[in-house]
């Protein structure tokens, strides 16, 4: 089996069956086996209402539902076991993208890639999405030091092995390309138009925006530090730690030295504040390093590519 | 021999009420058109309890009995019954006669229509006011803060799929919360009512100290549930109060240092706005602490929804036509 199209149904579209159905098509021409797996991620009972359209195709369709709206990556490796799949093709509820990029997006998967980001181009959206999204994807690229101009674009493809490797949950599926970029995983990013927009336009809520620059703070944590996360937290314990000492030698300096009272100085409980942060954060850090020493060593460090 | 329920029953000192407790269920047992197992739990009892149990176990042939070293807890007796049992659907029950037998084949009903976990609901129940009061206060917390809302948390009697209890992998005194545990990963949960009689033999071995635990259980159970998915979510949802306090302190104490109120000196705002911080700092910290963990770690929890997905159809799958029984998880709705 080459091919494993996986639907990510998070709203039910009325145009989604006959998506499916031009994907089929799409695929039917190619000459690869392929499958179809359909996730619906809480919406209901859209799912059954549409089974029949899909009776008369001519390859393995699988229809899942979870009954509670989780995040994309728990829906994913959800369904990771029932793809018999080479090649991972996951696509949203609309179409975004036209046909002739997806099948360009197809053809550019070769034998050295493991997976393809799609880098909208002529976007459809309203500006102040567009705009959104520029100012988000280019603090990502700042942060992690990678060149993926297009984090929300529904459309990926991937080698099963990236869905297996990578530590997907919570809301890292959107980070896929990078987290699989740090695992040494092959990338290639592709141009291609876009076709639809019907995602949430306008303002998002405040939990969504705090939400993501929560997530671009950890994935910046766990891209630069998941090989040595220790050494972080006892350093910057032994700063503040330090700071907080020069401080306190200063202070002291002066009410000896020159004879300032102390007592009332707001630099005092400054500096104190300073070294009990610091005493926190190192050993916290060696808190860290007994977990990753516990639990952490199932993991491996290594990802392997080929053994022969 | 392909058992398709077990009954885990966890006992504490109950010599009293064991032999009535088992032939109530093998007389509601007579009545089921299965195989099923009773596997009893002796959580380190002081009594005569075991030595009951080894003495039944010869007449019953469906009896699995097992024995904890010490008392080990609730949660941990129950996690040996789940590790022991080899049936598709667990139903669990309170060693002292307030749960009745004859409702299992209820909770089997609604397992079979498709729920992952049903709950008993003691809408009568028989304890006195005082506790029944408590409970009601607790259950609505619960409810409230998990999401999942049962009337009644406190009620042993519960029927699981074998395999969204057992890979929860439960521990402390989380027993109480597994339904709100399952739920977080989409297992579908529900309650019917049933019948609760009055406690007769040996002492509750409950306190009213029990609150506090379980309040700060509660407490607990909600921040893992948060944390399962992201760390630093949970964290901030947390440090939220604590950045408030720091803007609000930290307007005020500008504000005394420009107006001089305090005459250079440090005034309390500062102070406060000082602790704040810290709190604000020492939380984030742990919140990246716990993201390490989380990634670091096996996830059991995000494995449920692969056990509690539901296939709505499948095409032209010849793999999976196999032989299932009508028990299994899956229902092909073809």
């Amino acid at each position: 089996m080459k091919y494993s199209v996986i639907f990510l149904l998070e709203e039910a579209h009325e145009d989604f069956p006959h998506y499916v159905e031009r994907i089929y098509e799409l695929f039917f021409s190619r000459s690869d086996p392929f499958e179809i797996l359909i996730i619906a991620n809480g919406t209901g009972s859209f799912l059954k209402n549409i089974k029949t359209m899909f009776s008369n195709f001519n390859c393995v369709v699988k229809a899942f539902e979870l009954s509670k709206k989780t995040s994309q990556a728990v829906c994913l490796k959800s369904i990771l076991n029932e793809c018999n799949g080479e090649i991972i093709v996951v696509l949203g509820s609309y179409q975004q993208i036209t046909q002739d990029s997806f099948i360009q997006l197809l053809n550019s998967m070769d034998n050295e890639t493991d997976i393809i980001n799609p880098r909208r181009q002529n976007r459809l959206d309203p500006i102040f999405n567009q705009f959104q999204s520029l100012v988000f994807n280019a603090l990502v690229r700042k942060i992690t030091r990678t060149n993926i101009h297009d984090l929300s674009c529904t459309v990926r493809i991937f080698r099963r092995k990236v869905l297996g490797e990578t530590e997907l949950y919570g809301d890292m599926y959107r980070f896929l390309p990078i987290l699989a970029v740090r695992k040494g995983f092959k990338s290639k990013e592709v141009k291609c138009e876009n076709y639809q927009a019907k995602g949430k336009t306008g303002f998002y809520s405040i939990k969504e925006y705090t939400g993501r620059v929560i997530d671009i703070f950890s994935l910046y944590f766990s891209t630069r530090f998941s090989r040595k996360p220790l050494r972080f937290f006892s350093s910057i314990g032994l700063i503040f730690f330090l700071i907080g000492m020069v401080m306190i030698c200063y202070i002291f300096a002066e009410r000896y030295l020159k004879g300032y009272l102390i007592g009332n100085r707001p630099s005092l409980i400054l500096a104190i504040f300073l070294m009990v942060i610091g005493i926190q954060s190192a050993s916290v850090g060696l808190l860290g390093e007994i977990f990753a020493f516990t639990h952490g060593r199932q993991k491996k460090e290594y990802s392997i590519q080929k053994i022969i | 021999m392909s058992v398709y329920l077990s009954i885990v029953v966890p006992l504490y000192n109950e010599e009293d009420s064991i032999e009535i407790l088992l032939s109530n269920i093998l007389k509601a047992g007579v009545n089921f058109d299965f195989e099923y197992e009773i596997i009893l739990i002796d959580d380190g009892s002081t009594d005569n309890t075991w030595e009951l149990i080894e003495r039944l176990k010869e007449a019953t042939p469906e009896l699995k009995a097992i024995k904890l070293r010490q008392n080990c807890g609730q949660t941990a007796a129950m996690v040996a019954g789940f590790d022991h049992a080899s049936g598709e659907i667990i139903v669990t029950m309170d060693g002292d006669l307030q749960n009745d037998p004859s409702d299992i084949p209820l909770l089997l009903e609604k397992i079979k229509e498709g729920y992952d976990i049903v709950s008993g609901w003691r809408k009568n129940r028989k304890d006195n006011f005082l506790r029944v009061f408590l409970s009601k206060i607790a259950n609505n917390i619960i409810s409230i803060t998990t999401g999942v809302k049962l009337h009644d948390y406190g009620c042993s009697l519960k029927a699981y799929r074998a395999e969204c209890i057992k890979t929860l992998n439960a521990y402390g005194e989380m027993h109480r919360f597994f339904p709100a545990l399952a739920s977080m990963t989409g297992a579908r949960i529900t309650e019917i009512p049933v019948m609760h009689h009055p406690r007769t033999y040996g002492k509750s071995k409950y306190g009213l100290n029990r609150i506090f635990k379980v309040f700060s259980d509660i407490f607990a159970m909600n921040l893992i549930i948060r944390f399962s998915s992201s760390a630093l979510k949970g964290f901030a949802l947390l440090a939220l109060p604590f950045l408030l306090f720091f803007i609000l302190f930290g307007i005020l104490s500008s504000v005394a240092i420009i107006y001089d109120w305090t005459q250079g000196k440090a005034n309390l705002f500062m102070i406060a706005a000082f602790l704040n911080l810290m709190a604000l700092i020492h939380l984030i910290i742990l919140g990246i602490l716990g993201e390490l963990i989380v990634s670091m770690s096996d996830l059991t929890h995000t494995q449920l929804p692969e056990i509690t997905k539901k296939t709505i159809f499948s095409i032209n799958d010849k793999e999976h036509n196999k032989d299932h029984t009508s028990a299994t998880y899956i229902t092909i709705i073809d």
